[in-house]
């Protein structure tokens, strides 16, 4: 599946998007955080922290990490606070 | 009087140069606590709901807290409130930095301004002691400039609040400025400069006692050390101009005066894009531990940038030019005029040109010098300066032809930087809003963007939490705390209840706070309905009612849904709408 990055995600990963296989926002995150340390800071055991949300599609803002996640869908990690 | 205040405010006619000081009551100051709030009810006492808001009567309030002074990060603010001339509603703009910590220094918990003076004048406050200066040789002067010559002539320790060329023409979204920040929306530029002030000059050594100094302190350090954390992180490293990506990412970018809710240049004008051209350094207000200003090197200065003067001057103009943005911008910042108010009404009349309604063929979406040459315009009030200085609802009154269907306003002041047909939450805010669209004022495109609601399909559901936003505002805006602090509390109302007891002795809990927290938005409420508000007010217009977002078919929005939603706001505000 697909990451984009954007705001402060996309600061810590240094780049914008990136291809993983993950089955669950769970395994999504527990992925990222792997493969890039400086996101550890906004990913903890139980998710994100509040200062980052996850989108799926560009449609459906998810949390639980149980939120099943399908081959072709694109998980946008930003952050939360999005205005200004 | 309790502790964190002084227990009166200056009230000023420059009309006569009289100055009294009018005692507060603790319940008032306990009832509004400060800023936006105690400034809305001075207004209310001061008839300022049915003064003209550009006349002599009409009084112009300068609203401290009782946190400025505190070790309290980000808590050097002050709110300017008047009745707007822009919307002819509540007005409540509020700027941070040093002209809090020095205005409260004169002894006062807020300046009243009303008259108008004989000649352009500068208001100097010396430690509660008032007198009028001329300011003729200012007549015209960029902002920054009369900051700078006002404080050689009267000290280095005076802090400078004033209007730019824009505020003694009377243009209707004149800012007033500090220290490059700016009381920005709705027009209170024009209201000081209708009084003939250029600048008001403030310094003092008047301080307030705290009720529990070491406990006050102990919080302070807490609350900064968390504001050095992730929930800030974005504001000191990128800006809020980092928001342009990510709205455009989620089709909520307005573009070309809200045709569009995406636009294909955006990256141009992306924080990492403009810094790569324009050398970025990082500033903060005084008192304050996040530093989210972001200033990009510009003709030896810095330009400041946010997300909604980029998005303004920007996208919503059609423009793609970073550079040609950061001139926009300064120049703004120079004649003291708001960015998003600005970039709404000359994006309204690019369409106006595009559809054929305005003969002025050089203002054309996509040209930054259009939209420079149109500021300037503005500016001096000349050619079609003056219409686009009245804003865009008065300006398509004037144009006609239907054209308010598309003006990008609420109650005549433009909207912000957020796609209502995408953003459906912020869409009821900016519906409600008593001061017109605007995000300072209702928060809900946080409930947008959180799993919450569907950010699409706004339902009974969504009315709560736009609620909860705007009431969680009017506290902050009061109280005065940066709304960028908000992410590091873990339960604001107990914190901010800590806080307050803490300044003031008095025993607040959270409920307590709540509760002021729905006085003041019903406050302001009442004054809107002093003011001549009626419920045919309280919609968007009819661009965003009538077609869905276009490349977007999923984010519709009828007028049956805004009206069922606006009834249940009403409802569960317990107001009807009448």
């Amino acid at each position: 599946m697909h990451v984009e990055f954007l705001g402060i995600p996309r600061e810590r990963a240094g780049v914008s998007e990136v291809e993983i296989d993950a089955e669950t926002l769970g395994q999504a995150l527990t992925t990222l955080a792997a493969r890039f340390p400086a996101l550890r800071e906004l990913i903890t055991a139980g998710g994100l922290h509040g200062s980052v949300a996850a989108n799926l599609n560009g449609d459906q803002f998810v949390s639980d990490p149980n939120t099943s996640l399908a081959a072709g869908d694109r998980l946008l990690l930003l952050s939360a606070d999005a205005g200004g | 009087m309790p502790p964190g205040y002084h227990g009166c405010y200056l009230r000023i006619d420059v009309s006569t140069g009289r100055a009294e000081r009018v005692p507060l009551a603790d319940a008032v100051l306990r009832q509004y606590i400060g800023g936006s709030g105690l400034g809305t009810r001075l207004l209310l006492d001061e008839g300022g709901a049915t003064a003209d808001p550009l006349s002599p009567d009409a009084p112009l309030v300068f609203a401290f807290s009782p946190l400025v002074g505190t070790p309290l990060t980000t808590s050097a603010k002050f709110a300017v409130v008047s009745r707007s001339p822009l919307t002819e509603r509540i007005n409540d703009a509020l700027a941070g930095s040093g002209f809090a910590l020095a205005g409260k220094r004169c002894g006062c918990d807020a300046i009243v301004i009303v008259g108008r003076a004989s000649r352009l004048s500068v208001l100097v406050i010396d430690d509660g002691e008032v007198r009028l200066e001329s300011a003729e040789d200012l007549r015209g002067e960029a902002c920054p400039v009369t900051e700078e010559k006002v404080r050689s002539r009267l000290g280095a320790d005076f802090r400078i609040a004033s209007i730019g060329p824009a505020g003694e023409r009377g243009v209707r979204y004149a800012t007033i400025s500090h220290d490059r920040r700016h009381a920005g929306r709705g027009g209170s530029g024009a209201v000081l400069g209708s009084k003939n002030v250029k600048a008001v000059a403030v310094r003092g050594t008047q301080r307030c006692d705290w009720a529990d100094p070491g406990a006050l302190v102990e919080l302070s350090r807490d609350v900064s050390q968390r504001s050095f954390g992730p929930a800030t992180a974005k504001y000191r490293e990128l800006g809020t101009a980092t928001n342009l990506l990510t709205l455009n990412r989620f089709g909520a970018l307005p573009t070309r005066n809200f045709q569009r809710g995406t636009f294909e240049q955006a990256p141009n004008l992306s924080p990492a894009e403009l810094s790569a051209r324009y050398p970025r350094a990082r500033a903060s207000c005084v008192a304050c531990t996040i530093g989210c200003e972001h200033l990009y090197e510009l003709n030896d200065a810095g330009v400041r940038v946010e997300y909604e003067s980029l998005f303004a001057l920007g996208s919503l103009c059609g423009v793609a030019d970073g550079g040609a943005v950061l001139r926009a911008l300064q120049r703004c910042d120079e004649l003291g005029i708001d960015t998003i108010s600005t970039g709404g009404t000359i994006a309204f009349a690019m369409e106006c040109v595009e559809r054929g309604l305005l003969d002025e063929p050089w203002l054309a979406f996509g040209s930054g010098d259009a939209v420079l040459h149109a500021i300037d315009l503005i500016g001096r009030r000349e050619g079609i300066g003056r219409m686009l200085a009245e804003g865009s609802r008065r300006a398509a009154l004037a144009i006609g032809h239907d054209s308010l269907a598309f003006a990008p306003q609420v109650k005549g002041l433009e909207i912000p930087g957020y796609e209502p047909r995408a953003l459906q939450t912020m869409a009821l805010g900016f519906a409600v809003g008593a001061r017109g669209a605007d995000h300072n004022r209702s928060g809900a495109y946080e409930v947008d963007f959180s799993d919450k609601v569907d950010r699409r399909h706004a339902t009974i559901d969504s009315v709560r939490h736009a609620i909860d936003t705007e009431d969680r505002s009017a506290l902050m805006d009061s109280l005065i705390l940066c709304k960028f602090l908000r992410g590091v509390f873990t339960d604001f109302h107990a914190e901010a209840a800590d806080m307050l007891t803490k300044v003031t002795g008095w025993d607040v809990t959270p409920d307590e706070l709540r509760t002021t927290a729905r006085r003041i938005v019903g406050a302001k409420r009442e004054f809107n309905l002093m003011a001549g508000w009626t419920p045919k007010e309280d919609t968007l217009p009819e661009r965003f009612l009538t077609a869905p977002l276009p490349g977007d078919p999923a984010a519709a929005l009828t007028r049956d849904r805004l009206e069922e939603l606006v009834a249940e706001y009403y409802r569960q505000r317990g107001w009807t709408n009448s």
